[in-house]
């Protein structure tokens, strides 16, 4: 049973994925909802969930105020992005923010589960589109990184990005690589590590150079 | 504790009202020349109000101590407020002002505490100027340009006496230090100039400013207006006349993608000659017309060239056998482009085919997959089981375009 907080500022977004996720009441007992800023900040911090479901864009900040706030005080809650947004800039920001995941809300009721209990068991949760975003950020690697541990990608991880871009969830990833499950997994996250402690401003950079409108 | 003494507070405060109350006397709101002192006193003593005023203004001359009596009493009393007339007195009242600081002046004077008549002159005089130039409250017109405009006579008047002021200032300062006092004359007028015009020159410039943010503002808001309307409201529309719910998904998906591009897609690549875009036009027309979503991630882009053509349209014919035959919910396209070469996998998670059970008369794989790519260099393999959908891998070589350099 995952303690869950659901952040949106759409009242009907916010009240499906609520009926969709008590469907599985089971696995999910949603502790509170907000739909602004504040009102997230103070009600997680009174309700301490164990995953906090985040919306992107909102009035007063944005879902990135959110984690930054939270993250503060309590460092051990876990954030999972949930956005119509897929433009680069908002999710490299959000993940680099500490976000463990970033999923759009086209996804279905039943991947949305799956990702919520792989951030509660501290995995990363990867898209096919945001592991597209983490090749592309990284592909153009810098001679003169400051990290190269950070800054670089290694083959394998490379590798499992690939597999998860081109739609394969992570079983199948495992499979198609002779791995298990659970280093499919440590690969993901160390890449979420790399994005989010990477010292290349060029991650920004090129995100936001993505966003040209 | 603090209720206790809070309630002492409000007793202390109602006390203080009392004895205002006490004296029944208000000051007038209508018919007054200053502060309406004298026409209350007037109305409480039952007198002529004239008397009043003509035995304030004598004893005024007197040492200034109607002044004096007539500010004590204008802090002890209230206004009726319930005759409050909204017409102005204000040039009246700022006459008795003058009035009430003279007195004042006389009264300091005439108990010795004076500085001296020229100190006195000078430091009125600019007072007086600063306190009608404030009204110009140019320091809230900093942060509201739009704030209301000050009287020409007021801004003439502040400036008047300014500058005599100042002239006076001056004056006194070039006869003690024999400075030039051409130049001093010259840089008291620039400062006089610049006090009275500076703050309204900024206004102005930052009304100017504001006017044209507002203008950028508002032809970005028709903009996007016209294009929700060419758009999103029509596919709305249409979905409202819509049953079959499968047209409807796809016709939301159709208008998402669109609205999407538009919203995030960066211009450059969006132009035609470019693979990731040729690709995502190539998977938004077949998601139309088969009614399946098509999932497109793409890392690095190239230039559209013979070969490029090639690989498109050979992921097209992927992408439509996957739409066709896979009974799949959706296909994902993921194109990469590294290291000389691009590659492009369809992948399915549909019903999936017996590679050696394909007739010979199907030759859609074979003709226009694997052999269109031979001819360019490049070339295809068909991951497939049954039950456990397919993946067609297509790539051809391509120069990798460093998608941030581009304009």
């Amino acid at each position: 049973m995952i303690r869950l907080f659901v952040v949106d500022d759409h009242a009907l977004f916010l009240s499906g994925v609520k009926a969709e996720l008590a469907a599985m009441a089971e696995r999910f007992d949603i502790v509170g909802t907000a739909a602004d800023v504040d009102d997230a900040i103070t009600s997680i911090r009174e309700t301490m969930p164990e995953v906090v479901l985040l919306d992107v864009h909102m009035p007063g900040g944005g879902g990135l105020a959110v984690i930054q706030n939270v993250t503060e005080t309590h460092p051990d809650i876990r954030f999972l992005a949930l956005s119509v947004s897929d433009a680069a800039e908002d999710v490299i920001a959000m993940i680099r923010a500490g976000a463990r995941g970033y999923v759009t809300k086209s996804i279905s009721s039943e991947d949305l589960a799956d990702a919520i209990e792989r951030v509660k068991a501290g995995d990363a949760v990867f898209s096919p589109r945001l592991a597209g975003f983490v090749l592309d950020a990284f592909a153009h690697g810098l001679p003169e990184a400051a990290d190269p541990e950070l800054d670089q990608l290694t083959a394998r991880e490379k590798e499992v990005l690939r597999l998860i871009a081109r739609g394969y969830p992570y079983k199948q990833v495992a499979r198609r690589l002779s791995i298990s499950v659970k280093t499919v997994e440590t690969h993901v996250s160390s890449v979420l590590r790399k994005l989010q402690l990477s010292s290349r401003y060029e991650l920004t950079r090129w995100a936001s150079d993505r966003r040209m409108i | 504790m603090l209720p206790g003494r809070s309630a002492a507070n409000i007793v202390a405060m109602a006390s203080v009202a009392d004895r205002r109350l006490d004296l029944d006397l208000f000051r007038r709101s209508s018919d007054r020349v200053l502060a309406g002192v004298a026409g209350g006193l007037a109305d409480r003593l039952g007198v002529p109000t004239g008397y009043v005023r003509a035995a304030f203004v004598v004893a005024t001359a007197l040492w200034g101590l109607g002044a004096v009596f007539y500010v004590a009493l204008w802090m002890a009393t209230f206004e009726r407020v319930e005759d409050r007339s909204p017409t102005s007195v204000e040039p009246q009242q700022a006459i008795g002002l003058g009035v009430i600081f003279l007195g004042g002046v006389f009264a300091f004077r005439g108990l010795g505490w004076w500085p001296g008549d020229r100190v006195v002159l000078i430091t009125g005089t600019l007072a007086f100027g600063v306190a009608v130039l404030s009204d110009f409250d140019w320091v809230s017109r900093l942060f509201d340009p739009t704030g209301a405009r000050p009287s020409k006579l007021r801004v003439g008047a502040g400036a008047i006496l300014l500058l005599s002021g100042l002239g006076v200032f001056g004056r006194s300062i070039s006869q003690i230090q024999t400075l030039g006092s051409a130049a001093i004359a010259v840089i008291i007028t620039v400062l006089g100039i610049g006090l009275v015009f500076g703050p309204w020159l900024v206004g102005m410039g930052r009304a100017l400013g504001s006017e044209r943010r507002e203008r950028i503002r508002q032809e970005e808001r028709a903009e996007m207006a016209a294009h929700l309307h060419d758009s999103v409201l029509q596919t709305l529309a249409l979905m409202q006349r819509t049953d079959d719910p499968k047209r409807m998904v796809t016709l939301a998906r159709q208008q998402e993608r669109e609205l999407r591009s538009w919203l995030y897609g960066d211009r450059a690549s969006r132009s035609e000659e470019r693979l990731a875009a040729a690709l995502e036009t190539v998977a938004a027309r077949i998601e139309g017309d088969f009614s399946i979503p098509v999932e497109l991630v793409t890392v690095g882009d190239t230039a559209i060239d013979e070969v490029a053509l090639s690989l498109v349209s050979a992921a097209s014919e992927a992408i439509v056998n996957a739409a066709k035959h896979s009974q799949a919910a959706e296909v994902s396209v993921y194109a990469e482009v590294a290291d000389g070469r691009a590659d492009v996998w369809v992948a399915d998670r549909g019903v999936g085919f017996d590679q050696t059970s394909i007739p010979d008369d199907r030759r859609g794989l074979r003709d226009s997959i694997v052999a269109r790519l031979g001819r360019v260099g490049g070339g295809a393999a068909v991951d497939s089981t049954p039950g456990d959908g397919t993946e067609i891998h297509l790539w051809a070589p391509a120069t990798a375009l460093d998608v941030r350099s581009q304009p």
